[in-house]
């Protein structure tokens, strides 16, 4: 396969989106129509290549792109493993899905403020971030994809988008520059950047340089991800931007964390995964106990669903800590388990949003106190949100229940009863919690508080824009769910990918500069870096 | 010696940064801010091998790993790095200035008592769509003719 197909999920949305930003500054509607068609056009290239990554992955090899004909440790470096293409086809199908759901509900004036190029750039950073094969570009990927964020998050210039919109930034900011200095000290004390040669040296490095970067990268991926103590900037924000940007950054910006997570605890530091096991299943049942518990106490929709997003995320951080553990089991079961938690997760949790976005503009309000009665106006809306709620606590046949009990079984297998017994209680408590949501927006006496008269599921393609993604997304988690087996197959080979960190520098294959002596060893071209001469 | 200094005046750049960053007040945040990138450019900096009087630039791309080992030039990947970072952080900072400013033009106030200002939600920005909508209903209850048939329930 083509290793050049790797710069297409980068090179697409970043070519789009400036195409869209020449021609979105002048003229009307007809402008804003060019977009969404330009912009439908490269989400599905995108989504085309993701599936063709995805396919050639997941039958267990990996795909190294070294950009410019660059050997490893000088160069660029993509790689795609199973994880990576995975979570490349989750990203396109929400991106894909959000999309209809945006064209019905986002304001003109948000379009015309560059709504479609903004999410073209996200889908750009979160693509590179998942592709990035070193610590460096990384971090780029992660700064394209937060500005990008950061201005969906506060176009349209409301007061609580722009009060949100700081607490965000300094938040991910700060996160950042703790990122930056740990590739800093990456580079200080290893002398490379490049992620295999990075884990090549890690393997005889001294515990302290260890110790440092895997604390500060901790730090850093986690407060990104909404782990325990550092996730306060994620409920205070998430639920000011329109419902369509919430859910891509519901669905996928914390879940970049996650993939980052994973990624560095497999490659660089899997002695870790054994060692720091304590502290990341603490973590793991924290952040789900404070999560749901968080959720509970929220009064309007959509900061109850934005603290779900926490409580979720321990869950998959539940799976790393037990990645290499389990008695009958077999190992990797632990990390598979979490990358289908991640599949449902990614697939529910936007589901969820858009059908809150669409009571709160419907209802011109999402407080709990405040709404009711809405499944007298709109059961289709009523019956979509309801089998969401349940496919999040893990009712089956939907997603939830397989990617919940295959975490349970391996965190029972390993024996850790505390937080196995947490995440029980948590599950308990999010069906509780959105059972509540569902009796308290859809039961009852129908109470509008909108000023407007409700508006936004009368017109028939108006209504199929938002309900449709909402319907097609739900299709998604109960075919996850019905062929769970495939599925967790599928999870499975990513997860041995994941952890096989030699095959990860083999396929990469990082030279030595200093054993190089000169000219003549100058190493010949590999067939992995055919092409790509032209970057 | 010189990394003695490097290393002192990262860590008081640092804590000059967290300390302005807990303060109140936008001034102070965005000084603080400034001062954690430039500890970290400043670390980023003093991560890389120093040789001194060479330019960071090799002659042949065939040959650069025996240039790299016989050290003919200077590590260029700090320079590098620290120039991107100093660009993402400008441009953020940037950025940062321009919703402190405009918040306070929407709030009159430094300091946000409440969540959301009262009647700012985002939705109360009533923008064209929704008032066309309107103005399309009060129509059609009006002549009795409607394109978009509402009210029912789906």
């Amino acid at each position: 396969m083509n290793p050049n197909l790797l710069a297409v999920p980068i090179a697409l949305p970043l070519f789009t989106a400036a195409l869209l930003l020449a021609v979105s500054r002048w003229g009307g509607r007809q402008l804003i129509d060019l977009q969404r068609g330009l912009t439908a056009i490269a989400l599905l290239v995108n989504l085309g290549v993701a599936l063709a990554l995805a396919n050639y992955t997941l039958s267990g090899h990996r795909l190294v792109l070294q950009m410019g004909g660059w050997q490893a440790p000088f160069g660029i470096t993509l790689v795609a493993d199973g994880l990576t293409s995975i979570l490349l086809t989750m990203a396109a199908i929400i991106f894909l899905a959000v999309l209809p759901f945006a064209i019905g509900t986002i304001d003109f004036h948000r379009e015309r403020m560059g709504y479609y190029p903004l999410t073209l750039f996200l889908l750009m950073g979160i693509n590179g971030a998942f592709l990035a094969g070193d610590l460096f570009n990384l971090y780029v990927f992660f700064e394209v994809m937060l500005m990008a964020s950061f201005v969906l998050l506060t176009v349209g210039g409301q007061p609580a988008q722009t009060h949100s919109g700081i607490r965000y930034v300094v938040l991910n900011l700060i996160a950042s520059l703790v990122f930056l200095a740990a590739a800093g000290i990456a580079y200080g004390t290893l002398g490379t950047l490049n992620m295999a040669h990075m884990a090549e040296r890690l393997q005889t490095a001294a515990p302290a340089v260890k110790t440092l970067l895997a604390g500060l990268l901790f730090v850093s991926f986690g407060s990104k991800a909404g782990l325990f103590p550092l996730f306060f900037w994620l409920p205070s924000s998430y639920h000011t931007p329109p419902p369509a940007v919430m859910a891509l950054f519901g669905g996928l910006l914390t879940k970049v964390g996650v993939y980052t997570l994973f990624r560095s605890f497999t490659l660089f530091f899997p002695d870790l995964l054994v060692a720091w096991q304590p502290l990341i299943l603490g973590v793991a049942g924290a952040t789900m106990l404070i999560g749901v518990l968080g959720a509970m106490s929220q009064p309007t929709v959509r900061r109850v669903l934005s603290f779900h997003i926490i409580s979720q995320v321990g869950y998959m951080i539940m799976g790393l800590g037990v990645a290499v553990d389990g008695q009958n089991l077999a190992m990797g079961f632990g990390l598979a388990a979490a990358i289908l938690y991640m599949i449902h997760h990614i697939i529910v949790k936007s589901t969820l949003i858009l059908a809150g976005g669409a009571i709160q503009i419907e209802m011109g309000s999402d407080e709990l106190a405040r709404i009711g009665g809405l499944v007298s106006k709109r059961p289709l809306l009523a019956i979509l949100f309801f089998l969401a709620a349940i496919a999040l606590a893990g009712i089956p046949p939907f997603s939830g229940f397989v990617s919940k009990l295959s975490l349970l079984q391996i965190t029972m297998d390993s024996g850790h009863w505390l937080v196995a017994g947490i995440s029980v209680v948590v599950s308990l408590l999010t069906l509780n919690s959105m059972t509540a949501l569902w009796r308290e927006t859809f039961w009852g006496e129908y109470e509008h508080p909108g000023r407007l008269t409700p508006w936004l599921l009368d017109a028939p393609l108006r209504r199929w824009l938002v309900l449709g993604p909402i319907a097609g997304l739900l299709v998604l988690s109960l075919g996850l769910g019905l062929f769970g087996e495939r599925f967790f197959q599928m999870t499975n080979t990513a997860a041995q990918q994941a952890l096989d960190q030699a095959g990860y520098i083999a396929a990469v294959r990082p030279v030595e500069p200093e054993s190089v002596a000169g000219p003549a060893d100058y190493p010949a071209e590999s067939p992995t870096d055919k092409g790509g001469h032209d970057e | 010696m010189t990394q003695l200094i490097l290393a002192l005046t990262v860590g008081i750049l640092f804590a000059c940064g967290a300390y302005l960053v807990m303060r109140r007040g936008k001034i102070k945040l965005i000084l603080g801010l400034g001062l954690f990138s430039h500890g970290v450019n400043l670390l980023l900096f003093g991560s890389g091998e120093m040789i001194l009087g060479k330019p960071a630039i090799f002659n042949d791309k065939a040959n650069f790993l025996g240039e790299l080992a016989t050290r003919s030039f200077a590590d260029p990947l700090p320079q590098a790095l620290i120039l991107t970072a100093i660009v993402i952080s400008f441009g953020i900072t940037a950025f940062m200035i321009v919703l402190l400013n405009r918040r306070d033009t929407l709030l009159g106030s430094e300091i946000m008592e409440n969540e959301l200002a009262p009647g700012y939600d985002w939705l109360v920005y009533t923008d064209d769509d929704l008032e066309e909508q309107r103005q399309k209903q009060a129509e059609s209850k009006g002549n009795g003719s409607s394109k978009i048939s509402g009210g029912e329930p789906l």
